[in-house]
């Protein structure tokens, strides 16, 4: 009984570091550039695409290591010319924000249905990071989860580091506290925001890869993920990165209790009714500014 | 728009559309296409009404489609009511949750109603097919099958008769398009057009938030859940499937290729959209992949979609333009 409920927190702990990690990305990326990104969750099945390409379809050698040297610079690139050639030209506009919601929406479409299209409807497993399993008396861990949760962690503290310590770091958030402040004192502006936009990519997609292993790279499994972001930042309160950090491990939590006790299927409405009674008390979520 | 040119366009577009079945009444495809050409008009305009002319992101509207849909399924052979009371309650049904869905919105800036909108709507497919949707009769994962077709004086309108439906619909269509415009024309339309520029100064000025934000999400669920209704005692049969992302991207390109906000552009973009659907289906999953690049290039080059695009190439209407701008200037 009481191994059981370790193992569900552990599952909800796993889940809700990962969760943190591409709810942070989706929190920067809207707090910075305002921008409705509905085309997040297919970067996080992107990430799993590319593991899975370079590890079983090529083989390269390598393992994991290449995986992440090489995914890094590709979704940087990928999220850096999506800002500039689709989401800038709409930002001329006064109704910017619903164009924007809606082509992200079709590029979502587009990506889904592209993955579909060149690697099959099929699921495809990716090999462990590290095998085998780690017994601390009754208690059995699997060593891939630890890696896992400590890569996710160690992302989010990569990040933190990024957003405070560097000059990149401090352009953002002078863009997201006042932008034509910051368009002043000679930050430019438009690379601000194509760099949020990949830096928040790289996180989803790194997500994907970390979490694929455990669920399968599923070229339906976007849409569900685009959603759990968005809720947890809404959760969180939008633009706030502590609130997501705290939404994504509850959430985590709540899916892996939800789905231990009631049964898979009740998960999405256990979250949708959280997300209501937050938003119903507390409109701007649960440390978000007015 | 002004009121006259809009009903001209919509005079025009239906009429074409009312008289084509003389020539190919013999096709059942053109027929079929035709009858989801209506539908799916009526349905994109409700959207556009709330997205478009209120500012609300209300991403709900697959979702109220289907639980018209629902509930008159559910009514009609759960509770053997006829389906013509079935459609009428179903649309009440769809507009109670719609205010439902409506009343935590009030308080939710842009973004968020999307996301609870869309929220709503993934959520209703685990919810239908799970025990509690079984309970009140949605079949789970199988779904309905054998809905009972329409039944007005002992003619029966179902999919084996395809035109007299046609002609159902298309008097539903026109009602309901006359309803949306008289509602554009009159106060209210133009207290959802101030409270959507700028609420505050329309709540100064005594326009209740409140009141219209709940007033067009009731509308706009009411007519969805009645074509959705008509929908599903047309086809027969119902699953989940409604629900799945393929159809509310084909209902954002009707909106996209319309133009947001431009009443009947709309209209004009569910001919496009139903009959370049249908022309593609051959192409099998490369149909979703162009709908989706679609959706890409036509929000990046063309913004106002095809409205914009007419507008663009008649002089007159810049002249007219440029003449509105002088009276509020």
């Amino acid at each position: 009984m009481l191994i059981e409920i370790i193992d569900v927190i552990i599952s909800g702990l796993l889940n809700g570091s990962v969760y943190a990690l591409m709810a942070i990305g989706l929190a920067l990326v809207y707090g910075v550039t305002k921008a409705f990104n509905f085309a997040y969750g297919s970067f996080y099945t992107m990430g799993g695409y590319f593991a899975w390409v370079i590890l079983v379809q090529m083989e390269i050698p390598g393992g994991y290591y290449t995986v992440f040297l090489t995914a890094i610079p590709f979704l940087f690139i990928v999220g850096f010319l999506l800002e500039k050639f689709l989401v800038a030209p709409l930002r001329k506009r006064d109704d910017w924000q619903m164009k924007a919601m809606m082509l992200t929406l079709g590029l979502a479409l587009f990506l889904d249905i592209g993955y579909m299209a060149s690697f099959g409807p099929r699921l495809k497993s990716l090999p462990d990071i590290v095998e085998g399993t780690l017994e601390i008396g009754p208690l059995v861990f699997m060593k891939q989860d630890l890696v896992i949760f400590v890569l996710s962690i160690t992302g989010l503290l990569c990040f933190a580091w990024l957003l405070n310590n560097t000059r990149v770091g401090m352009a953002v958030q002078a863009v997201a506290q006042n932008p034509a402040g910051a368009q002043i004192v000679g930050i430019p502006k438009e690379r601000v925001f194509a760099a949020t936009f990949a830096i928040s990519t790289i996180m989803v997609g790194i997500g994907g890869i970390l979490l694929s292993q455990k669920n399968f790279v599923n070229p339906q499994a976007s849409t569900g993920i685009m959603i759990k972001a968005w809720v947890i930042t809404a959760f969180g309160g939008m633009g706030s990165i502590k609130g997501s950090l705290y939404a994504a491990l509850i959430i985590g939590m709540l899916e892996a209790f939800v789905g231990y006790y009631l049964g898979m299927i009740h998960i999405d409405i256990a979250v949708l009714t959280l997300l209501l009674i937050t938003l119903a008390f507390r409109p701007q979520g649960l440390m978000g500014r007015e | 728009m002004n009121a006259k040119s809009m009903i001209k366009i919509l005079v025009i577009t239906y009429g074409l559309i009312g008289i084509l079945p003389i020539f190919v009444s013999d096709s059942s495809i053109m027929m079929r296409i035709l009858t989801m050409i209506l539908i799916w008009s009526i349905v994109a305009s409700c959207w556009d009404l709330i997205m478009g002319y209120a500012g609300i992101f209300s991403f709900g509207q697959v979702a109220f489609y289907v639980i018209g849909a629902y509930s008159s399924a559910i009514l009609s052979v759960s509770l053997n009511l006829p389906p013509v009371f079935a459609i009428f309650a179903a649309g009440i049904i769809t507009a109670i949750i719609g205010v439902l869905v409506g009343l935590p919105c009030l308080k939710l800036a842009g973004p968020y109603i999307a996301l609870v909108t869309f929220a709503f709507q993934l959520a209703l497919e685990p919810f239908l097919k799970g025990p509690l949707g079984k309970a009140i009769g949605s079949g789970g994962s199988r779904g309905i099958i054998s809905v009972p077709p329409i039944e007005i004086f002992g003619i029966s309108f179902s999919s084996s008769e395809l035109v007299p439906f046609f002609y159902l619909a298309l008097v539903m269509t026109l009602i309901c398009s006359a309803v949306i415009v008289v509602i554009l024309k009159s106060h209210w339309g133009t207290a959802f057009l101030a409270l959507k520029d700028s609420e505050d100064f329309a709540a100064s000025l005594g326009v209740s938030a409140f009141k219209y934000k709940l007033l067009v999400f009731g509308i706009t669920s009411f007519i969805t859940g009645l074509f959705g209704a008509l929908y599903v005692h047309y086809v027969g049969i119902l699953s989940t499937r409604m629900l799945s992302m393929e159809v509310f991207t084909v209902l954002l390109i009707m909106i996209v290729v319309g133009g947001i906000g431009q009443y009947p552009g709309v209209v004009l973009g569910a001919v496009v959209t139903v009959t370049m659907n249908e022309l593609l289906r051959p192409m099998g999953i490369y149909r979703l992949l162009i709908m989706g690049g679609l959706v890409v290039v036509i929000v990046l080059f063309l913004p106002d979609g095809v409205t914009g695009l007419i507008r663009k190439f008649s002089v007159f209407s810049n002249r007219k333009k440029k003449e509105d701008r002088k009276v509020f200037l």
